[in-house]
């Protein structure tokens, strides 16, 4: 029964918060200081359109018709709450009209996906693993050198630490392309292996910078733990090291570490918007970008809410296993 | 937001300016180590030394496999607006005049102007081998007419009434009111124009609304090849009967047997691919990155080889624009105030390093209209005196500023004061505290000693609006002219915002002052494209969206002025004198303080095409983006190999 309660609870929770950021996804915008429309004439102005005012006026209300801004913002919201409720439809993109805002989510979601899961989760294996080792073993030459290396690349500036693994890898010795160039056809060998090559120097670069983290802050738990009394026990009880870590020391230290790889993959959706934008990669946060710079309303809210939503979805996944894996919190 | 530091983007680009360049240094290893021209491919597959590859402007495509133009937001400049579309009319930069291009020649119209004559360039066929004719062009014109979903539909129809067949290469146009200017209407002045010619076999048989016209069928010499699903590249191919397009007729065969538009993302990326060879032509650098090109690789150059590189002949200028219908910049001695506490030799400075070239007047100091209007009228600058008698024109601006540049040991800096006029400006408005001080007072501003204040009593600062991710000359103007005003003594603060805000802000009248180009644009001695947007009836509330004085300028005089200029066709003599009279009114009213030409920095690398166009070979203008490209791109050579 307490179980039913806590699931229904976190589920009523979970819909209000998906509700609320809708809301405020669709007014924030609007009440912002960008007027799609004038944004949209003036690339059309700029492009050397000649058009007298009569002309452009009448555009302009065309402008307004087409990109469905008419009416009032009430009306405007209740047709965007239908839609989203009932088509999960954000409309057609006001930049890049007329392709709709999922087409170009749908576009643009592997390419993060691919990237991000990669790049994230051998981050986040490999940091914990020398983290764990560098925590349990802090005096030895291997976990210094690594520690060494993780605290050294942490702090670099991510922009700095890219661009220098573009010089390098790209200009100087050119191994991997300097921008995204992917050919073949659909599911062919070519396609995969030019997706992993061109996709190789940014992951490289999430990797390098995450890694460091991931390092310092389960070396952090290692160690804190290494002391409890539970792991003295064990130890007294004669059992191995590699059986003290694997069976007391990481299921505690990996807890902290599986919320936030989590809502680290939550976060994906909102794509790396500063990898993208450097290695000019296909991905949600170019979209996202282009979404903010152009004024672009609809495609703005459909990044950000399926952003939100798969925020709101992680975090209740992990509320709702959290129990499994913790038996503090099943037994509550 | 600040007075003091120049912009951060400013900031971001010096540093990566100098990280590249320090991390770049020595490295010249990677274009001597070069395997031969024929061996190489690039990464789309075709021989190297075969393709011309140029950046494309506005980075990556978000909708790649849509190439119907007539659809909002559909991007066309992936190549198909500068090598594969063409215009009834398009623009000879280097003359400053149109030039038929699939017209066979200019417009012929009645006495009124309402019905013209359009006679079809003959032997011109579509890619897919059907003929071009007059029927393609009365279909284009019935389609945006009867489909109102297209955003151009309503607008055309304003201006066009009707467009009827004459025979298999001539049309007829009706215009719904007189008007002189056809070909500015239906061709390309600037940049381009909304209205294209499409195959009527193509597109009679789809809806236009929804058509994506992928892959499109062209009327020029390239057709559509192969592109990136994800829009980073585009490639275009020449037609094997590259003879019956306009480039064919007009030029000849261009050499470049493909044309590779792509993106490479961020200025810094693009400045790795033309160092390493990779990309023949950039669009829009700042000047560091140029500097880095320049040291990196001696195959690359701007438009001049010394200084100032950059081409000084955009057709749109800088400077300070004014919501005069808001107080105090309702007064034109606030604004002369203003204009007189600025020194443009430093503002030039800390924008460009000075290689910019100045203008009082509110049209571009490019080269034609210099001889047009900016060298007639330096008398008249010279003699021209505020209310109070004071004569604002300071003639010896370049000459100074050339010495500065000189002492401070800047190269190619000519010693002759017509060739520094000729190379920097006419000259500018003194830079006189003294003076501005006078004319604030006179405006009823007061100052004891402490803040300037307002006529109603209020403190007097400034906010000027400025671009934060376009236009980086219009950037850094805004904060060396706030810190120029700062020093005079008015506290001024720059707020950039993203392209969007800026021009809902321009529009909508919701700023003081604004950096950006405003009406200030011109390519042709007749200025009546731009110079229109100045009219009083074009004013709208404050709050409510104008779509042309942008200022909210009402001048009884400079309107009647206008309304002379509309009258009367591009090619009559009294264009020139109306035009001379509009910029003179601008000057005594001062609604915008011009300042300075835009200085484009648009290098091309020569390792694989040669007879770029140059300040020593100006056939046309850097413009790569136009839709009149794909003339340059025809004129190109192999380089030897």
């Amino acid at each position: 029964m307490n179980l039913l309660r806590y699931i229904a609870g976190r589920l009523v929770v979970y819909v209000l918060v998906v509700i609320f950021a809708l809301t405020v996804l669709f007014f924030v915008p609007r009440l912002g200081p960008t007027d799609p429309v004038e944004a949209m004439l003036a690339k059309v102005a700029s492009q050397g359109a000649y058009m007298d005012a009569a002309q452009v006026d009448a555009l302009r209300q065309s402008l307004a018709d087409t990109f469905g801004l008419d009416g009032s913002l009430w009306d405007q919201y209740g047709a965007f709450i239908k839609r989203i409720v009932l088509t999960a439809d954000f409309g057609p993109s006001l930049s890049m009209y007329p392709t709709p805002v999922m087409e170009l989510i749908r576009n643009a979601l592997p390419w993060t996906f691919g990237l991000l899961l990669s790049s994230t989760l051998i981050a986040w294996v490999l940091g914990n693993f020398v983290g764990l080792l560098s925590g349990w073993k802090p005096n030895s030459t291997s976990s210094r050198v690594m520690e060494g290396i993780a605290i050294c690349l942490y702090p670099i500036p991510y922009y700095i630490l890219a661009l220098l693994l573009s010089i390098l890898f790209s200009y100087i010795w050119k191994i991997f392309p300097l921008t995204t160039t992917i050919r073949g056809a659909p599911w062919s060998w070519e396609l995969i292996t030019s997706v992993v090559w061109n996709s190789f120097l940014p992951a490289m670069s999430i990797v390098i910078v995450v890694f460091g983290w991931w390092v310092i802050s389960v070396k952090a738990q290692t160690t804190a733990l290494k002391e409890e009394e539970f792991v003295r026990y064990a130890r007294l009880k004669g059992l191995s090291d590699g059986r003290i870590l694997s069976r007391y020391v990481l299921p505690n230290a990996i807890l902290p570490q599986i919320t936030f790889l989590a809502l680290q993959i939550g976060l994906m959706f909102n794509g790396s918007l500063i990898t993208e934008i450097l290695f000019d990669y296909p991905g949600l946060g170019l979209l996202i970008y282009t979404a903010v710079l152009q004024g672009d309303f609809n495609l703005l809210m459909g990044t950000i809410s399926l952003s939100v939503i798969a925020v709101a979805t992680a975090t209740m996944i992990i509320d709702l296993i959290y129990p499994l894996l913790d038996p503090r919190i099943r037994h509550r | 937001m600040t007075t003091t530091q120049f912009p951060k983007r400013r900031g971001r680009s010096t540093l990566m300016a100098m990280a590249l360049a320090i991390t770049l240094g020595g490295t010249m290893l990677t274009t001597a180590t070069m395997p031969s021209f024929a061996q190489q491919m690039t990464d789309v597959g075709t021989p190297r030394a075969e393709t011309l590859i140029v950046d494309m402007l506005n980075a990556r495509v978000g909708n790649p496999t849509n190439m119907n133009m007539y659809q909002q937001g559909v991007t066309i400049n992936q190549g198909y607006h500068q090598m594969a579309g063409a215009l009834l009319y398009d623009i000879d930069t280097a003359k400053g005049s149109q030039i038929p291009d699939l017209a066979a020649e200019m417009p012929v119209a009645n006495a009124d102007f309402t019905v013209f004559k359009v006679a079809l360039r003959q032997g011109l066929t579509w890619s897919d081998g059907q003929p071009f004719s007059a029927d393609d062009v009365v279909f284009t014109d019935q389609m945006i007419r009867n489909t109102p979903a297209l955003s151009y539909s309503s607008a055309y129809a304003a201006q066009i009434a009707s467009v009827t067949k004459v025979d298999a290469n001539t049309v007829e146009i009706t215009t719904t009111k007189p008007t002189p200017r056809l070909a500015i209407v239906l061709g390309s002045v600037i940049y381009g124009n909304p209205f294209h010619v499409v195959p009527k076999h193509v597109w009679e048989k789809e809806d236009p609304a929804t058509f994506t016209n992928f892959p499109p069928v062209t009327i020029s010499a390239y057709k559509y090849k192969d592109s990136d699903p994800n829009g980073t590249w585009f490639l275009w191919e020449k037609r094997q009967d590259w003879q019956n397009s306009d480039v064919g007729q007009i030029v000849g065969e261009p050499a470049a047997k493909y044309v590779l538009f792509r993106s490479y993302g961020t200025e810094e990326r693009r400045v790795l691919a033309m160092a390493a060879n990779d990309i023949d032509i950039l669009t829009d650098i700042s000047p560091e990155s140029l500097d880095i090109l320049r040291n990196q690789n001696p195959k690359i150059h701007a438009w001049f080889n010394d200084f100032p590189y950059a081409n000084l002949d955009d057709p749109c200028e800088r400077g300070m624009h004014f919501n005069t219908s808001k107080a105090p910049y309702d007064d034109a001695k606030t604004r002369w105030a203003l204009a007189l506490a600025i020194n443009a030799e430093q503002a030039s400075i800390a924008t460009f390093s000075g290689m910019l070239r100045a203008s009082p007047l509110a049209i571009p100091p490019t080269t034609v209209l210099m001889d047009t209007y900016h060298k007639p009228m330096a008398q008249w600058l010279a003699e021209f005196a505020l209310e109070d008698g004071y004569k604002p024109f300071d003639p010896d601006y370049a000459v100074r500023l050339g010495e500065r540049l000189r002492s401070e040991g800047v190269a190619g800096i000519p010693e002759d004061a017509e060739a520094l006029r000729n190379l920097l400006g006419v000259g500018w408005w003194k830079h006189d505290p003294e003076e501005a001080t006078k004319l604030l007072k006179a405006a009823g501003f007061t100052n004891d000693g402490g803040p300037w204040l307002k006529p109603d009593g209020t403190p007097f600062t400034i906010n000027i609006l400025a671009p934060a991710d376009f236009e980086v000359e219009s950037q850094r103007l805004a904060f060396a002219v706030a810190n120029e005003w700062t020093q005079f003594g008015v506290p001024t603060q720059v707020q950039q915002m993203q392209a969007g805000a800026f021009f809902t802000a321009e529009n909508t009248g919701d700023y003081e002052v604004g950096s950006y180009w405003g009406s200030s644009c011109a390519i042709t001695p007749d200025l009546f494209v731009r110079m229109e947007g100045w009219h009083k009836d074009y004013v709208r509330d404050n709050g409510t969206p104008s779509s042309s004085n942008q200022a909210r300028y009402v001048d009884d005089e400079l309107s009647a002025l206008i309304d002379k200029l509309r009258a009367i066709p591009a090619d009559d003599p009294q264009i020139v004198p109306l035009g001379t009279d509009i910029l003179k009114e601008l000057v005594q009213g001062l609604p915008a303080i011009e300042m300075f030409g835009t200085s484009k920095f648009v290098p091309v690398n020569e390792t694989y095409w040669t007879n770029y166009p140059s300040a020593e070979n100006y056939y046309e203008g850097p413009w790569w983006w136009w839709s009149n490209f794909k003339f340059i791109a025809a004129k190109l050579k192999p380089a030897a190999q």
